[in-house]
């Protein structure tokens, strides 16, 4: 792995008596897009406004390139780019004036900045409504610019607060390949969401965060490996060695509910196991031994929403 | 340069944004419009319990018969002067006769000296000699004789003689010892310096060659303490405004000063719009300081601020005739102190404001007490009791009021001194309010 952009070390943020954040740590590189999932209230944005100089942690260290955030580096804020959760545009002035006027806050000289504008604003997709007021934009076309905004002056770091909400598919899809193309360049991008298939679909590695602790942290498909996936099926007679047949499947756990006084039938079946497509192959080819008819049959899969379930005890909207 | 940068976006939203333009500029003007209409003639001015001597001068002066090089007499002017100088009396000088005459048709004067063209060449000719104009009569001094004439009202016989009787001892004044000392000239000239001495000596109480009043009672000249010429202007002005009636004066004034209030709902109102965006975090996020995020807000206000009171005063001068003043320059210190004091008061309320219905309801609040308590809402000081003007002063809208006072609604010439102590004590209010405000404001308690 390539020396980290953004290192983050056991951070903590107090608010009185609430902790906000409780010992966060995690590393992001550059050309990564590291997606942190988490409820509302999880402590994504109080995190975010640590590592883009906004706020001091209580304790803890952020480091981007190496050197120490803090609210007092002026300097260090011109590697980061930050789309906060709200439409943190003008409205009463058009796509290209927002962009101007944020580019011309980090003293991007005149000629380089229209060149700049015009190049965001065709990355966005908005160069048509450019000198359009931002006010009777759609709120996708506002969220694209909201992007804009934040890479206007070309930062190291993107930090994106829930960059989707209440945008259509269109913009999302927009959104999605800017980023992906963003991160391609080699911009560490750190995208927070409580959205699981954005974040699924669109990082690389994947942070999960709920009552300010991170409670996992890794690449899709390693976050996925924590969980079993379920097949559940239901025959018309089980023959009497049919359950020890199915306990003997390499891998695979059968979920014993001879004990549930709700499902106290024994031709109702579960199986857990670790790769469902080799043991679903390994159950029909068991049940043909047997000649036992296979009446219905339900396949899950592990997914993120699962593993956060199993993670946190809760839906991620819960 | 940031500083104007993020000054140069502020102004552009304010000037994009229809509210902040209705109320800074469209609702003073309406203010003044409506009470300037609605209000009295006499409103702004004090009763003056002064005789009032109207005049029209036609006077085209004479060559001074004993200078042939020196300026012309313009004996007018000297009536003029004598007539100001006598206490308990005020001079008023109508532009044209055909207003004096409509003025006296419509009683509302009793009567008015009318100075004719060949005034001066007369009264220069006026002598005891062959020869000359002999304006002395029974009654005293016959005008007619000296192309002076009473316009009368018919209708008001006990003021227009009165007015009369001050002309005429006024005359006397002035006609008297010119036309004795031309005589004793002559005396000189004809009998010899022998007989003058000796008539000298005979009234050494008088001086015969001196051709004034004080001159010939070797009485010291009077002072012009207290002389009052003033310049008729219709008091209900003119035009469908009443432009350049005198209470504009006053109104324009009062209202520049509790509109450049008005600011603090325009600041607080961006900033709160600037939480409320998330514009405010992405700022902080970028290399700024809040020292320069403030500056950034606090400029374009102060120059609205600044344009506001401009706008109001050229808009008084044009819209209704209003009179910038002897010392119009003084207008600019003024201004500016004004819009500093009311910036300050907008950042504190801003600073202590969460929302915009917080900034609306606190600040019209604010904005109205301050100006009930100053004065200002009355449109005039003068109508508080003395002891809450002197109240009033712990308001900064009371000292700019007091400037605009000096500066607009005095007849004479303004007291410098006061308008200084005025902009001084404006200055320490926007400091104060601007300490208040740093020690309130958190820039990143959303963050």
């Amino acid at each position: 792995m390539a020396e980290p952009l953004l290192s983050i070390h056991d951070v903590r943020k107090q608010y009185g008596e609430t902790a906000a954040l409780n010992g966060v740590s995690f590393d992001a590189s550059a050309g990564e897009l590291f997606g942190l999932l988490g409820p509302n209230g999880a402590g994504k944005t109080t995190l975010l406004s640590i590592v883009s100089c906004l706020l001091e942690a209580s304790s803890g260290e952020v480091r981007i390139l190496g050197r120490k955030a803090s609210t007092r580096d002026r300097e260090l804020r011109r590697m980061i780019g930050i789309a906060p959760q709200e439409l943190a545009v003008y409205g009463e002035l058009t796509a290209r004036e927002n962009l101007t006027f944020f580019g011309s806050l980090y003293s991007i000289p005149k000629p380089e900045l229209a060149k700049r504008v015009d190049e965001v604003l065709a990355a966005i997709g908005l160069t048509e409504r450019a000198n359009d007021r931002v006010e009777h934009f759609s709120g996708g076309m506002k969220r694209r610019l909201n992007l804009g905004a934040a890479i206007i002056h070309g930062p190291k770091l993107l930090l994106l607060d829930e960059p989707t909400t209440g945008v259509d598919p269109q913009s999302r899809n927009h959104i999605f390949e800017e980023v992906r193309r963003l991160a391609g360049q080699g911009m560490c991008v750190v995208y927070t969401s409580h959205y699981i298939e954005e974040v699924q679909s669109l990082c690389t590695r994947i942070g999960i965060i709920d009552h300010g602790q991170l409670i996992a942290c890794d690449t899709l498909p390693a976050l996925l490996r924590q969980m079993d996936g379920v097949i559940r099926f239901r025959v018309a007679r089980a023959p009497a060695d049919l359950r020890q047949r199915l306990a003997a499947i390499a891998d695979c756990r059968l979920v014993d509910r001879g004990s549930d006084p709700n499902n106290a039938d024994p031709d109702n079946l579960e199986l857990e196991c670790r790769d469902v497509k080799t043991a679903l192959m390994r159950l029909v080819a068991i049940l043909n031994e047997l000649n036992v008819e296979l009446v219905s049959m339900e396949m899950t899969e592990p997914n993120l929403e699962r593993v956060f379930l199993h993670l946190t005890g809760r839906a991620l909207r819960d | 340069m940031l500083i104007w940068t993020l000054a140069k976006k502020d102004l552009r939203l304010l000037l994009r944004d229809p509210r902040a333009m209705v109320v800074l500029l469209a609702m003073p003007l309406i203010f003044i419009m409506v009470l300037g209409l609605s209000l009295g003639e006499g409103f702004g001015q004090k009763p003056d319990d002064r005789l009032r001597i109207s005049i029209v001068d036609m006077d085209q002066g004479f060559p001074d018969p004993d200078n042939d090089d020196g300026p012309r007499l313009e004996w007018s002017k000297t009536v003029e002067r004598d007539l100001a100088q006598t206490a308990g009396i005020r001079v008023e000088v109508i532009p044209t006769l055909a207003e004096a005459e409509e003025l006296v048709r419509n009683s509302k004067r009793a009567a008015v000296l009318v100075f004719g063209p060949k005034f001066s060449e007369q009264v220069s000719r006026s002598s005891f000699l062959r020869g000359g104009v002999n304006p002395l009569f029974r009654d005293g001094i016959n005008l007619e004789e000296l192309d002076l004439r009473l316009v009368r009202d018919p209708t008001q016989l006990t003021a227009s003689s009165i007015i009369e009787q001050v002309g005429q001892v006024t005359m006397l004044r002035v006609v008297l010892p010119w036309m004795i000392g031309r005589a004793f000239e002559r005396i000189g000239d004809r009998l010899g310096n022998i007989m003058q001495r000796a008539l000298q000596q005979m009234f050494p109480s008088y001086d015969l060659t001196g051709k004034t009043w004080a001159a010939l009672t070797r009485a010291p000249e009077r002072s012009n303490d207290g002389a009052e010429v003033t310049h008729y202007e219709p008091p209900s002005g003119s035009g469908a405004l009443n432009r350049g009636a005198y209470r504009y004066q006053v109104l324009v004034p009062s209202y520049i000063v509790m509109f450049a209030y008005f600011l603090v709902l325009t600041v607080g109102w961006l900033f709160v719009a600037e939480r409320r965006q998330g514009t405010l975090k992405r700022l902080r996020a970028a290399p700024l300081s809040h020292t320069e995020i403030l500056a950034g807000k606090l400029l374009p206000c102060f120059l609205m601020s600044l344009a506001q009171g401009v706008f109001l005063l050229v808009a008084g001068k044009l819209l209704f005739g209003m009179s910038w003043g002897a010392q119009p320059w003084w207008l600019l210190p003024v201004v500016v102190t004004t819009s500093l004091s009311a910036m300050g008061l907008a950042l504190l309320v801003a600073s202590l404001a969460r929302t915009e219905a917080q900034v609306a309801i606190y600040g019209t609040l604010l904005v109205l007490v301050l100006a009930g308590l100053s004065g200002c809402l009355m449109g005039d000081r003068e109508l508080m009791p003395e002891n809450m003007q002197r109240i009033s002063l712990i308001t900064p809208h009371a000292w700019a009021l007091l400037a605009y006072k000096q500066l607009l609604a005095n007849p004479g010439e303004p007291n410098v001194e006061l308008i200084a102590q005025a902009c001084g004590m404006l200055v320490v209010f926007a400091l104060g309010f601007i300490l208040l405000a740093w020690s309130f404001l958190r820039l990143d308690d959303h963050a």
